[in-house]
Protein backbone atom coordinates (compact mmCIF):
# COMPACT_ATOMS: atom_id res chain seq x y z
CA UNK A 1 0.00 0.00 0.00
CA UNK A 2 2.86 2.27 0.88
CA UNK A 3 4.42 1.85 -2.53
CA UNK A 4 0.85 2.09 -4.24
CA UNK A 5 -0.09 5.61 -2.12
CA UNK A 6 3.99 6.87 -3.24
CA UNK A 7 3.09 6.03 -6.56
CA UNK A 8 -0.01 8.26 -6.52
CA UNK A 9 1.51 11.12 -4.85
CA UNK A 10 4.28 11.45 -7.15
CA UNK A 11 1.50 10.64 -10.54
CA UNK A 12 -0.63 13.89 -8.82
CA UNK A 13 1.93 16.13 -8.22
CA UNK A 14 4.05 15.54 -11.33
CA UNK A 15 4.07 18.81 -12.78
CA UNK A 16 5.33 20.23 -9.42
CA UNK A 17 7.82 17.46 -8.69
CA UNK A 18 9.20 17.69 -12.36
CA UNK A 19 10.13 21.52 -11.51
CA UNK A 20 12.11 20.04 -8.39
CA UNK A 21 13.38 17.22 -10.62
CA UNK A 22 14.82 19.53 -12.35
CA UNK A 23 16.79 21.77 -10.23
CA UNK A 24 18.11 18.78 -8.36
CA UNK A 25 19.36 17.53 -11.83
CA UNK A 26 20.75 20.56 -12.37
CA UNK A 27 22.77 21.29 -9.46
CA UNK A 28 23.64 17.40 -9.99
CA UNK A 29 24.88 17.99 -13.52
CA UNK A 30 27.48 20.14 -12.18
CA UNK A 31 28.09 18.51 -8.97
CA UNK A 32 29.14 15.31 -11.18
CA UNK A 33 30.97 17.00 -14.02
CA UNK A 34 33.00 19.14 -11.22
CA UNK A 35 33.24 15.32 -8.46
CA UNK A 36 34.39 13.41 -12.13
CA UNK A 37 36.81 16.87 -12.67
CA UNK A 38 38.46 16.83 -9.73
CA UNK A 39 38.92 12.98 -9.53
CA UNK A 40 40.10 12.78 -13.37
CA UNK A 41 41.07 16.09 -14.39
CA UNK A 42 43.47 17.05 -11.38
CA UNK A 43 45.15 13.43 -11.87
CA UNK A 44 45.30 14.02 -15.78
CA UNK A 45 47.09 17.43 -14.81
CA UNK A 46 49.19 16.62 -12.63
CA UNK A 47 50.83 14.06 -15.78
CA UNK A 48 50.18 17.18 -17.82
CA UNK A 49 52.51 18.53 -15.75
CA UNK A 50 55.39 16.20 -15.58
CA UNK A 51 55.60 16.78 -19.44
CA UNK A 52 57.44 20.33 -18.69
CA UNK A 53 60.36 18.72 -17.59
CA UNK A 54 61.98 16.92 -14.49
CA UNK A 55 61.13 16.92 -11.19
CA UNK A 56 63.72 15.65 -8.99
CA UNK A 57 67.51 15.98 -9.98
CA UNK A 58 70.45 13.89 -8.59
CA UNK A 59 73.48 15.60 -8.56
CA UNK A 60 76.99 14.49 -6.15
CA UNK A 61 76.77 16.09 -2.80
CA UNK A 62 77.82 19.60 -2.55
CA UNK A 63 81.18 20.19 -1.17
CA UNK A 64 81.63 22.96 -3.60
CA UNK A 65 83.14 21.54 -6.30
CA UNK A 66 80.93 23.06 -9.20
CA UNK A 67 82.31 20.15 -11.49
CA UNK A 68 81.79 17.37 -9.01
CA UNK A 69 80.35 14.24 -10.94
CA UNK A 70 78.70 11.13 -9.85
CA UNK A 71 78.75 7.40 -11.01
CA UNK A 72 76.28 6.74 -14.04
CA UNK A 73 75.70 3.57 -12.39
CA UNK A 74 72.97 5.09 -10.45
CA UNK A 75 70.87 4.59 -13.31
CA UNK A 76 70.83 0.75 -12.66
CA UNK A 77 70.20 1.70 -8.96
CA UNK A 78 67.17 3.92 -9.49
CA UNK A 79 66.02 1.30 -12.49
CA UNK A 80 66.37 -1.79 -9.76
CA UNK A 81 64.32 0.28 -7.34
CA UNK A 82 61.05 0.24 -10.33
CA UNK A 83 59.38 3.15 -8.39
CA UNK A 84 56.15 3.34 -10.77
CA UNK A 85 56.22 7.43 -10.25
CA UNK A 86 59.20 7.89 -12.21
CA UNK A 87 58.12 8.53 -15.64
CA UNK A 88 61.47 8.86 -17.32
CA UNK A 89 65.10 9.33 -16.03
CA UNK A 90 68.22 11.15 -17.84
CA UNK A 91 71.49 11.51 -16.88
CA UNK A 92 73.36 14.29 -17.86
CA UNK A 93 77.05 14.90 -18.53
CA UNK A 94 77.98 19.12 -18.87
CA UNK A 95 80.67 19.72 -21.07
CA UNK A 96 82.18 23.11 -21.97
CA UNK A 97 83.49 22.80 -25.10
CA UNK A 98 83.58 24.14 -28.78
CA UNK A 99 81.91 23.06 -31.83
CA UNK A 100 82.57 24.30 -35.57
CA UNK A 101 80.39 23.80 -38.73
CA UNK A 102 79.80 25.40 -41.88
CA UNK A 103 82.75 28.00 -41.29
CA UNK A 104 81.42 28.57 -37.96
CA UNK A 105 83.24 28.57 -34.54
CA UNK A 106 81.44 29.02 -30.97
CA UNK A 107 81.74 27.49 -27.64
CA UNK A 108 79.01 25.80 -26.05
CA UNK A 109 77.90 23.44 -23.59
CA UNK A 110 77.85 19.80 -24.72
CA UNK A 111 75.30 17.68 -23.31
CA UNK A 112 75.92 13.72 -22.95
CA UNK A 113 72.72 12.06 -22.04
CA UNK A 114 70.29 9.48 -23.65
CA UNK A 115 67.77 10.52 -26.18
CA UNK A 116 64.62 8.39 -25.17
CA UNK A 117 64.54 9.23 -21.74
CA UNK A 118 65.27 13.24 -22.67
CA UNK A 119 62.48 12.66 -24.86
CA UNK A 120 60.24 11.51 -22.72
CA UNK A 121 60.79 14.11 -19.99
CA UNK A 122 60.82 16.33 -22.58
CA UNK A 123 57.80 15.70 -24.92
CA UNK A 124 56.59 18.97 -24.98
CA UNK A 125 59.81 20.45 -26.82
CA UNK A 126 59.27 21.43 -30.64
CA UNK A 127 61.55 19.69 -32.97
CA UNK A 128 62.57 20.86 -36.32
CA UNK A 129 64.13 17.69 -38.20
CA UNK A 130 63.60 14.36 -35.87
CA UNK A 131 64.69 12.91 -32.41
CA UNK A 132 67.46 10.61 -32.41
CA UNK A 133 66.42 7.26 -32.07
CA UNK A 134 69.39 5.68 -30.75
CA UNK A 135 69.62 5.93 -26.77
CA UNK A 136 73.42 6.23 -26.88
CA UNK A 137 73.98 7.43 -30.35
CA UNK A 138 77.20 8.26 -31.03
CA UNK A 139 77.10 9.71 -34.32
CA UNK A 140 73.94 11.91 -34.37
CA UNK A 141 73.15 14.86 -31.94
CA UNK A 142 70.19 17.29 -30.95
CA UNK A 143 71.22 21.29 -31.11
CA UNK A 144 69.39 23.87 -29.22
CA UNK A 145 68.14 26.46 -32.22
CA UNK A 146 70.55 29.36 -30.52
CA UNK A 147 73.30 26.70 -31.08
CA UNK A 148 72.20 26.05 -34.33
CA UNK A 149 71.26 29.95 -35.48
CA UNK A 150 75.14 30.90 -34.73
CA UNK A 151 76.89 27.61 -36.26
CA UNK A 152 74.44 28.09 -39.74
CA UNK A 153 73.06 24.19 -38.56
CA UNK A 154 69.78 23.34 -40.39
CA UNK A 155 68.50 19.35 -39.71
CA UNK A 156 70.83 16.88 -42.08
CA UNK A 157 74.26 19.23 -41.88
CA UNK A 158 77.04 17.67 -39.76
CA UNK A 159 79.16 19.80 -37.23
CA UNK A 160 81.99 19.03 -35.16
CA UNK A 161 82.61 18.99 -31.72
CA UNK A 162 85.79 18.98 -29.52
CA UNK A 163 86.23 19.23 -25.18
CA UNK A 164 90.04 18.93 -23.88
CA UNK A 165 91.47 17.85 -27.20
CA UNK A 166 89.48 14.95 -28.45
CA UNK A 167 86.92 15.77 -31.01
CA UNK A 168 83.88 13.86 -32.86
CA UNK A 169 81.78 14.43 -35.95
CA UNK A 170 78.07 14.67 -35.83
CA UNK A 171 74.96 14.55 -37.88
CA UNK A 172 72.27 16.98 -36.55
CA UNK A 173 69.34 14.79 -36.03
CA UNK A 174 66.66 17.85 -35.02
CA UNK A 175 66.64 21.34 -33.69
CA UNK A 176 65.29 21.83 -30.34
CA UNK A 177 63.52 25.08 -29.51
CA UNK A 178 62.56 24.31 -25.36
CA UNK A 179 62.62 28.28 -24.44
CA UNK A 180 65.66 27.57 -22.11
CA UNK A 181 69.32 27.13 -21.28
CA UNK A 182 68.35 23.91 -23.35
CA UNK A 183 68.47 26.24 -26.66
CA UNK A 184 72.08 26.73 -26.55
CA UNK A 185 73.25 23.22 -25.72
CA UNK A 186 74.31 20.75 -28.08
CA UNK A 187 72.64 17.30 -27.14
CA UNK A 188 74.75 13.49 -27.81
CA UNK A 189 74.76 10.04 -26.84
CA UNK A 190 76.45 10.04 -22.92
CA UNK A 191 79.50 7.41 -23.61
CA UNK A 192 80.52 9.73 -25.99
CA UNK A 193 80.70 12.49 -23.94
CA UNK A 194 81.96 10.28 -21.37
CA UNK A 195 84.61 9.58 -24.00
CA UNK A 196 85.32 13.46 -24.89
CA UNK A 197 85.85 14.17 -21.29
CA UNK A 198 88.12 10.75 -20.52
CA UNK A 199 85.78 10.61 -17.41
CA UNK A 200 84.39 6.91 -17.37
CA UNK A 201 81.06 6.31 -17.14
CA UNK A 202 80.33 9.44 -14.88
CA UNK A 203 77.46 11.92 -15.19
CA UNK A 204 77.21 15.68 -13.59
CA UNK A 205 73.92 15.11 -12.60
CA UNK A 206 70.37 12.90 -12.97
CA UNK A 207 67.48 13.93 -14.24
CA UNK A 208 63.83 12.59 -12.86
CA UNK A 209 60.13 12.90 -13.68
CA UNK A 210 58.22 11.47 -11.14
CA UNK A 211 54.26 11.38 -11.28
CA UNK A 212 52.14 11.82 -8.33
CA UNK A 213 51.19 14.78 -6.04
CA UNK A 214 53.23 16.87 -4.14
CA UNK A 215 53.57 13.88 -1.71
CA UNK A 216 54.10 11.36 -3.45
CA UNK A 217 57.32 13.02 -4.82
CA UNK A 218 58.28 13.44 -1.55
CA UNK A 219 57.88 10.08 -0.95
CA UNK A 220 59.86 9.18 -4.27
CA UNK A 221 62.85 11.24 -3.16
CA UNK A 222 63.22 9.79 0.51
CA UNK A 223 63.25 6.44 -1.49
CA UNK A 224 65.91 7.53 -3.69
CA UNK A 225 67.67 9.03 -1.11
CA UNK A 226 67.76 5.52 0.98
CA UNK A 227 69.07 3.99 -2.46
CA UNK A 228 71.79 6.53 -2.83
CA UNK A 229 73.39 7.45 0.46
CA UNK A 230 76.37 8.45 -1.70
CA UNK A 231 74.63 11.46 -3.77
CA UNK A 232 72.19 14.72 -3.00
CA UNK A 233 68.63 13.64 -4.12
CA UNK A 234 66.05 16.83 -4.61
CA UNK A 235 63.09 18.26 -5.69
CA UNK A 236 63.28 20.98 -8.11
CA UNK A 237 60.78 22.90 -5.96
CA UNK A 238 59.52 26.07 -7.85
CA UNK A 239 57.91 24.25 -10.50
CA UNK A 240 56.47 21.77 -7.77
CA UNK A 241 55.04 23.86 -5.66
CA UNK A 242 53.69 26.09 -8.55
CA UNK A 243 51.81 22.84 -9.68
CA UNK A 244 50.69 22.05 -5.86
CA UNK A 245 49.33 25.66 -5.62
CA UNK A 246 47.41 25.64 -8.83
CA UNK A 247 45.89 22.11 -8.27
CA UNK A 248 45.20 22.96 -4.52
CA UNK A 249 43.40 26.20 -6.22
CA UNK A 250 41.57 24.25 -8.97
CA UNK A 251 40.44 21.44 -5.93
CA UNK A 252 39.50 24.47 -3.65
CA UNK A 253 37.21 26.46 -6.71
CA UNK A 254 35.69 22.64 -7.24
CA UNK A 255 34.65 22.26 -4.03
CA UNK A 256 32.81 25.55 -3.33
CA UNK A 257 31.20 25.59 -6.37
CA UNK A 258 29.56 22.31 -5.64
CA UNK A 259 28.94 23.48 -2.09
CA UNK A 260 26.98 26.26 -3.79
CA UNK A 261 25.13 24.46 -6.17
CA UNK A 262 23.99 21.94 -3.64
CA UNK A 263 22.67 24.69 -1.69
CA UNK A 264 21.06 26.35 -4.62
CA UNK A 265 19.88 22.68 -5.82
CA UNK A 266 18.25 22.83 -1.98
CA UNK A 267 16.93 26.13 -2.35
CA UNK A 268 14.88 25.00 -5.60
CA UNK A 269 13.47 21.95 -4.02
CA UNK A 270 12.51 23.69 -1.02
CA UNK A 271 10.63 26.13 -2.83
CA UNK A 272 8.86 23.57 -4.82
CA UNK A 273 8.32 21.48 -1.35
CA UNK A 274 6.14 24.64 0.43
CA UNK A 275 4.03 24.84 -2.41
CA UNK A 276 3.47 21.21 -1.96
CA UNK A 277 3.18 22.02 1.78
CA UNK A 278 0.27 23.84 1.63
CA UNK A 279 -1.48 21.94 -0.90
CA UNK A 280 -1.37 18.56 0.99
CA UNK A 281 -2.42 20.14 4.14
CA UNK A 282 -5.93 19.42 3.80
CA UNK A 283 -4.72 15.70 3.05
CA UNK A 284 -2.91 15.68 5.74
CA UNK A 285 -5.09 16.46 8.10
CA UNK A 286 -7.89 14.40 6.89
CA UNK A 287 -5.25 11.35 7.19
CA UNK A 288 -4.91 12.35 10.41
CA UNK A 289 -8.14 12.26 11.11
CA UNK A 290 -8.65 9.07 9.75
CA UNK A 291 -5.90 7.53 12.56
CA UNK A 292 -2.86 8.06 10.19
CA UNK A 293 0.28 9.15 12.61
CA UNK A 294 2.75 11.53 11.93
CA UNK A 295 5.06 8.89 11.39
CA UNK A 296 3.28 6.78 8.77
CA UNK A 297 2.22 10.15 6.87
CA UNK A 298 5.66 11.51 6.80
CA UNK A 299 7.04 8.91 5.25
CA UNK A 300 5.26 9.15 2.62
CA UNK A 301 6.99 13.01 1.94
CA UNK A 302 10.51 11.93 2.32
CA UNK A 303 9.91 8.63 0.43
CA UNK A 304 8.97 11.35 -2.06
CA UNK A 305 11.77 13.77 -1.43
CA UNK A 306 14.31 10.75 -1.77
CA UNK A 307 12.79 10.08 -5.47
CA UNK A 308 13.12 13.15 -6.47
CA UNK A 309 17.15 13.36 -5.00
CA UNK A 310 17.56 9.87 -7.01
CA UNK A 311 15.67 11.09 -10.34
CA UNK A 312 17.60 14.33 -10.28
CA UNK A 313 20.98 12.36 -8.95
CA UNK A 314 20.55 10.04 -11.73
CA UNK A 315 19.36 12.59 -14.49
CA UNK A 316 22.16 15.14 -13.29
CA UNK A 317 24.59 12.04 -13.51
CA UNK A 318 24.44 11.57 -17.20
CA UNK A 319 24.28 14.89 -17.89
CA UNK A 320 27.40 15.78 -15.57
CA UNK A 321 29.69 13.12 -17.70
CA UNK A 322 29.06 14.90 -20.29
CA UNK A 323 29.71 17.78 -19.20
CA UNK A 324 32.75 17.19 -17.32
CA UNK A 325 34.23 16.02 -20.83
CA UNK A 326 33.77 19.05 -22.48
CA UNK A 327 34.93 21.58 -19.14
CA UNK A 328 37.88 18.94 -19.23
CA UNK A 329 38.49 20.00 -23.02
CA UNK A 330 37.64 23.34 -23.16
CA UNK A 331 39.32 24.48 -20.08
CA UNK A 332 41.90 21.97 -19.31
CA UNK A 333 42.73 20.89 -23.06
CA UNK A 334 42.78 17.21 -21.35
CA UNK A 335 40.29 14.33 -22.23
CA UNK A 336 37.81 13.45 -19.24
CA UNK A 337 37.15 9.95 -18.47
CA UNK A 338 33.63 9.10 -16.44
CA UNK A 339 33.96 7.72 -13.02
CA UNK A 340 31.78 5.57 -11.90
CA UNK A 341 32.34 6.34 -8.19
CA UNK A 342 31.13 9.86 -9.03
CA UNK A 343 26.95 8.21 -9.42
CA UNK A 344 27.47 6.90 -5.58
CA UNK A 345 28.64 10.17 -5.00
CA UNK A 346 26.26 12.49 -6.74
CA UNK A 347 23.28 10.69 -5.99
CA UNK A 348 23.94 10.76 -2.05
CA UNK A 349 24.43 14.24 -2.00
CA UNK A 350 21.30 14.86 -4.08
CA UNK A 351 19.10 12.92 -1.54
CA UNK A 352 20.54 14.45 0.84
CA UNK A 353 19.53 17.73 -0.71
CA UNK A 354 16.22 17.00 -1.64
CA UNK A 355 15.92 15.95 2.04
CA UNK A 356 17.14 18.91 3.44
CA UNK A 357 14.98 20.77 1.11
CA UNK A 358 11.68 18.90 1.91
CA UNK A 359 12.23 20.27 5.65
CA UNK A 360 8.92 22.59 4.82
CA UNK A 361 6.75 18.92 4.74
CA UNK A 362 8.10 18.76 8.36
CA UNK A 363 5.29 21.20 9.21
CA UNK A 364 2.73 19.09 8.25
CA UNK A 365 3.21 17.37 10.72
CA UNK A 366 1.67 19.81 12.94
CA UNK A 367 -1.72 20.01 11.59
CA UNK A 368 -4.17 19.38 13.77
CA UNK A 369 -7.12 17.95 11.97
CA UNK A 370 -10.15 19.50 13.54
CA UNK A 371 -8.59 23.32 11.79
CA UNK A 372 -8.03 21.39 8.45
CA UNK A 373 -12.39 20.24 9.11
CA UNK A 374 -13.37 23.24 10.44
CA UNK A 375 -11.97 24.69 7.49
CA UNK A 376 -8.75 27.17 8.46
CA UNK B 1 -27.79 -2.59 32.32
CA UNK B 2 -24.69 -2.46 30.82
CA UNK B 3 -22.21 0.98 30.36
CA UNK B 4 -23.09 3.45 27.94
CA UNK B 5 -20.57 3.40 24.87
CA UNK B 6 -20.81 7.31 25.25
CA UNK B 7 -20.73 9.04 28.64
CA UNK B 8 -19.65 12.84 28.35
CA UNK B 9 -19.61 14.62 31.57
CA UNK B 10 -19.68 18.24 32.13
CA UNK B 11 -17.80 18.74 28.58
CA UNK B 12 -16.81 22.76 28.03
CA UNK B 13 -14.69 23.93 25.04
CA UNK B 14 -13.31 27.46 24.78
CA UNK B 15 -11.81 29.16 21.57
CA UNK B 16 -10.07 32.13 21.89
CA UNK B 17 -12.47 33.05 25.08
CA UNK B 18 -15.42 32.30 23.03
CA UNK B 19 -17.36 29.40 24.96
CA UNK B 20 -18.46 26.68 22.13
CA UNK B 21 -19.36 23.85 24.29
CA UNK B 22 -20.99 24.72 28.10
CA UNK B 23 -21.13 21.57 30.59
CA UNK B 24 -22.63 19.18 27.97
CA UNK B 25 -23.38 15.69 29.47
CA UNK B 26 -25.01 13.16 27.85
CA UNK B 27 -24.76 9.28 27.64
CA UNK B 28 -25.33 7.10 24.64
CA UNK B 29 -25.79 3.65 24.97
CA UNK B 30 -24.27 0.74 22.34
CA UNK B 31 -26.61 0.45 18.90
CA UNK B 32 -28.19 3.85 19.22
CA UNK B 33 -28.39 6.75 17.02
CA UNK B 34 -28.33 9.80 17.92
CA UNK B 35 -29.28 13.33 16.22
CA UNK B 36 -27.14 15.99 17.38
CA UNK B 37 -29.19 19.23 16.25
CA UNK B 38 -28.98 23.18 16.64
CA UNK B 39 -28.52 26.64 15.03
CA UNK B 40 -25.02 27.00 13.02
CA UNK B 41 -22.72 27.78 15.78
CA UNK B 42 -24.49 25.97 18.75
CA UNK B 43 -21.05 23.59 19.24
CA UNK B 44 -23.20 20.43 17.02
CA UNK B 45 -19.65 20.00 15.39
CA UNK B 46 -16.93 20.91 18.24
CA UNK B 47 -18.94 18.02 20.34
CA UNK B 48 -18.80 15.61 17.63
CA UNK B 49 -14.35 16.32 17.28
CA UNK B 50 -14.25 15.98 21.01
CA UNK B 51 -16.04 12.75 20.62
CA UNK B 52 -13.50 11.23 17.96
CA UNK B 53 -10.31 13.03 19.30
CA UNK B 54 -9.88 15.49 17.12
CA UNK B 55 -10.04 18.19 19.82
CA UNK B 56 -9.48 18.22 23.48
CA UNK B 57 -12.29 19.41 26.49
CA UNK B 58 -11.49 22.32 28.04
CA UNK B 59 -13.00 20.95 30.98
CA UNK B 60 -15.12 17.72 31.85
CA UNK B 61 -14.48 14.19 30.22
CA UNK B 62 -15.31 12.42 27.07
CA UNK B 63 -15.65 8.38 28.01
CA UNK B 64 -16.01 6.47 24.58
CA UNK B 65 -15.95 3.02 25.26
CA UNK B 66 -14.06 3.55 28.49
CA UNK B 67 -11.56 5.98 27.25
CA UNK B 68 -10.73 8.90 28.67
CA UNK B 69 -10.42 10.77 25.32
CA UNK B 70 -9.38 13.74 26.75
CA UNK B 71 -6.42 12.64 28.28
CA UNK B 72 -4.95 10.83 25.66
CA UNK B 73 -1.57 11.74 24.16
CA UNK B 74 -1.26 12.64 20.13
CA UNK B 75 -0.11 8.87 19.50
CA UNK B 76 -2.75 7.20 21.84
CA UNK B 77 -5.90 10.01 19.93
CA UNK B 78 -4.35 8.69 16.52
CA UNK B 79 -5.04 4.80 17.68
CA UNK B 80 -7.99 6.06 19.32
CA UNK B 81 -9.23 7.42 15.67
CA UNK B 82 -8.18 4.75 13.76
CA UNK B 83 -9.33 1.77 15.77
CA UNK B 84 -12.74 3.36 17.64
CA UNK B 85 -14.01 5.83 15.70
CA UNK B 86 -15.11 5.73 11.55
CA UNK B 87 -15.61 9.31 10.89
CA UNK B 88 -18.23 11.01 7.82
CA UNK B 89 -17.81 14.32 6.57
CA UNK B 90 -20.11 16.60 5.14
CA UNK B 91 -17.50 17.55 2.36
CA UNK B 92 -15.90 13.70 2.33
CA UNK B 93 -12.52 14.63 2.47
CA UNK B 94 -11.47 11.84 0.13
CA UNK B 95 -7.87 11.88 -0.81
CA UNK B 96 -8.35 13.71 -4.22
CA UNK B 97 -5.36 11.18 -6.03
CA UNK B 98 -6.32 8.58 -4.76
CA UNK B 99 -9.32 5.84 -6.53
CA UNK B 100 -12.53 5.31 -4.67
CA UNK B 101 -11.02 1.72 -3.56
CA UNK B 102 -7.57 3.61 -2.29
CA UNK B 103 -9.60 5.71 -0.21
CA UNK B 104 -11.12 3.26 1.38
CA UNK B 105 -7.38 0.91 1.74
CA UNK B 106 -5.94 4.49 3.47
CA UNK B 107 -8.14 3.68 5.90
CA UNK B 108 -7.10 -0.24 6.77
CA UNK B 109 -3.39 0.69 6.12
CA UNK B 110 -3.59 3.19 9.10
CA UNK B 111 -5.49 1.12 10.96
CA UNK B 112 -3.04 -2.22 10.18
CA UNK B 113 -2.82 -4.04 7.14
CA UNK B 114 -4.25 -2.88 3.94
CA UNK B 115 -6.78 -5.63 2.63
CA UNK B 116 -8.00 -5.14 -1.30
CA UNK B 117 -10.49 -7.86 -1.32
CA UNK B 118 -11.91 -6.64 2.29
CA UNK B 119 -11.96 -2.87 0.96
CA UNK B 120 -13.80 -3.48 -2.81
CA UNK B 121 -16.51 -5.62 -0.80
CA UNK B 122 -17.30 -2.65 1.86
CA UNK B 123 -17.70 -0.73 -1.80
CA UNK B 124 -19.73 -3.07 -3.42
CA UNK B 125 -21.75 -2.89 0.05
CA UNK B 126 -22.21 0.84 -0.63
CA UNK B 127 -23.31 0.13 -4.01
CA UNK B 128 -20.15 0.75 -5.40
CA UNK B 129 -18.96 -2.46 -6.84
CA UNK B 130 -18.35 -0.64 -10.54
CA UNK B 131 -16.66 2.63 -8.95
CA UNK B 132 -13.78 1.04 -7.53
CA UNK B 133 -10.92 2.01 -9.65
CA UNK B 134 -12.79 5.86 -10.13
CA UNK B 135 -11.01 8.96 -8.56
CA UNK B 136 -13.51 11.43 -6.56
CA UNK B 137 -13.80 13.49 -9.22
CA UNK B 138 -14.93 10.76 -11.54
CA UNK B 139 -17.44 10.57 -8.72
CA UNK B 140 -21.10 12.04 -8.10
CA UNK B 141 -21.34 13.54 -4.56
CA UNK B 142 -23.60 10.63 -3.86
CA UNK B 143 -20.98 8.16 -4.74
CA UNK B 144 -18.08 10.21 -3.17
CA UNK B 145 -20.43 10.02 0.16
CA UNK B 146 -21.16 6.41 -0.20
CA UNK B 147 -17.51 5.72 -0.24
CA UNK B 148 -16.70 7.95 3.13
CA UNK B 149 -19.38 5.94 4.41
CA UNK B 150 -17.39 2.95 3.22
CA UNK B 151 -14.15 3.93 4.92
CA UNK B 152 -15.71 5.03 7.85
CA UNK B 153 -16.93 1.08 8.33
CA UNK B 154 -13.99 -0.65 6.75
CA UNK B 155 -12.23 -0.59 10.58
CA UNK B 156 -15.36 -1.93 12.36
CA UNK B 157 -15.29 1.06 14.99
CA UNK B 158 -17.18 1.49 17.89
CA UNK B 159 -18.91 4.49 17.17
CA UNK B 160 -19.32 6.64 14.00
CA UNK B 161 -19.81 9.97 13.52
CA UNK B 162 -21.54 11.70 10.90
CA UNK B 163 -20.80 15.41 10.37
CA UNK B 164 -23.80 16.51 8.44
CA UNK B 165 -23.45 14.04 6.10
CA UNK B 166 -26.28 14.57 3.58
CA UNK B 167 -25.44 18.52 3.69
CA UNK B 168 -23.95 18.09 0.07
CA UNK B 169 -25.92 15.92 -1.18
CA UNK B 170 -29.23 16.54 -3.78
CA UNK B 171 -32.14 14.53 -2.88
CA UNK B 172 -31.92 11.49 -4.48
CA UNK B 173 -28.22 11.05 -3.27
CA UNK B 174 -29.59 12.10 0.03
CA UNK B 175 -32.05 9.40 0.37
CA UNK B 176 -29.49 6.93 -0.44
CA UNK B 177 -26.78 7.84 2.08
CA UNK B 178 -29.62 8.16 4.69
CA UNK B 179 -31.11 4.18 3.46
CA UNK B 180 -26.81 3.16 4.46
CA UNK B 181 -27.11 4.93 7.69
CA UNK B 182 -30.25 3.27 8.86
CA UNK B 183 -28.88 -0.33 7.54
CA UNK B 184 -25.93 0.78 9.63
CA UNK B 185 -28.28 1.26 12.34
CA UNK B 186 -30.28 -2.27 12.29
CA UNK B 187 -27.15 -4.19 11.88
CA UNK B 188 -26.51 -2.38 15.55
CA UNK B 189 -23.73 0.42 14.75
CA UNK B 190 -23.78 3.56 16.82
CA UNK B 191 -23.89 6.48 15.24
CA UNK B 192 -23.92 10.16 16.52
CA UNK B 193 -25.09 12.53 13.15
CA UNK B 194 -25.22 16.10 13.26
CA UNK B 195 -27.76 17.25 11.08
CA UNK B 196 -30.23 20.50 10.68
CA UNK B 197 -32.51 18.71 9.24
CA UNK B 198 -35.64 17.41 11.46
CA UNK B 199 -36.80 15.12 9.39
CA UNK B 200 -33.70 13.21 9.58
CA UNK B 201 -33.58 14.04 13.45
CA UNK B 202 -36.90 12.15 13.68
CA UNK B 203 -35.00 9.48 12.37
CA UNK B 204 -32.66 8.97 15.40
CA UNK B 205 -33.48 7.37 18.80
CA UNK B 206 -33.06 10.54 20.28
CA UNK B 207 -32.26 13.70 19.39
CA UNK B 208 -29.79 16.06 21.17
CA UNK B 209 -30.74 19.57 20.49
CA UNK B 210 -28.10 22.02 21.70
CA UNK B 211 -28.06 26.37 21.55
CA UNK B 212 -24.82 28.20 22.07
CA UNK B 213 -23.20 25.47 23.55
CA UNK B 214 -25.85 24.23 25.89
CA UNK B 215 -27.71 21.29 26.13
CA UNK B 216 -30.88 22.27 25.66
CA UNK B 217 -32.99 19.00 25.61
CA UNK B 218 -32.73 15.54 24.78
CA UNK B 219 -35.98 14.18 22.88
CA UNK B 220 -36.67 10.41 22.34
CA UNK B 221 -38.35 9.06 19.24
CA UNK B 222 -41.79 9.00 19.35
CA UNK B 223 -42.63 5.42 18.97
Amino acid sequence: MFWRILWRLLYASRGRLALAVIAVASGAAVCAALLNLNLDATDKLTREFRVLGANVVISAAQNGDAAATIDAGAMQQIAQLRLPEIVAAAPYLYLSGRADAEGNSTAVILAGTRFDEVKRMNSWWKVDGSWVDARDSSSDCMIGEAAAARLGLVPGKTLKVAYGGREAALKVAGIITAGSSEDSQIFMGLPLAQDLAGLGARASLIQITARGSASEIEDVIRRLSGALPEVEVRPLRQLAQAEGRLLERIRGLLFGTVILILALSSLGVLAAMAGLALERRRDVGMMKALGGSVRRIMRFFLAEAMAIGLAGGICGFIVGMALSEWIGERVFSVSITPRLIVLPATLVLMVVVSLAGALPLRLLGRIRPSDILRGE
Amino acid sequence: MTAALVQAEDISKTFAGVRALDAVSFEVQSGEWIAIMGPSGSGKTTLINILGGLDRPTSGSALVDGVNVGILGERELTRYRAEKIGFVFQNFYLVPYLSALENVMLAQYFHSVADEAEAAESLARVGLKDRLDHLPSQLSGGEQQRVALARALINHPKLILADEPTGNLDEANEQLVLELLQELHRSGHTILLVTHSPEIGRMADRRIELAHGRLMHIVAKLT
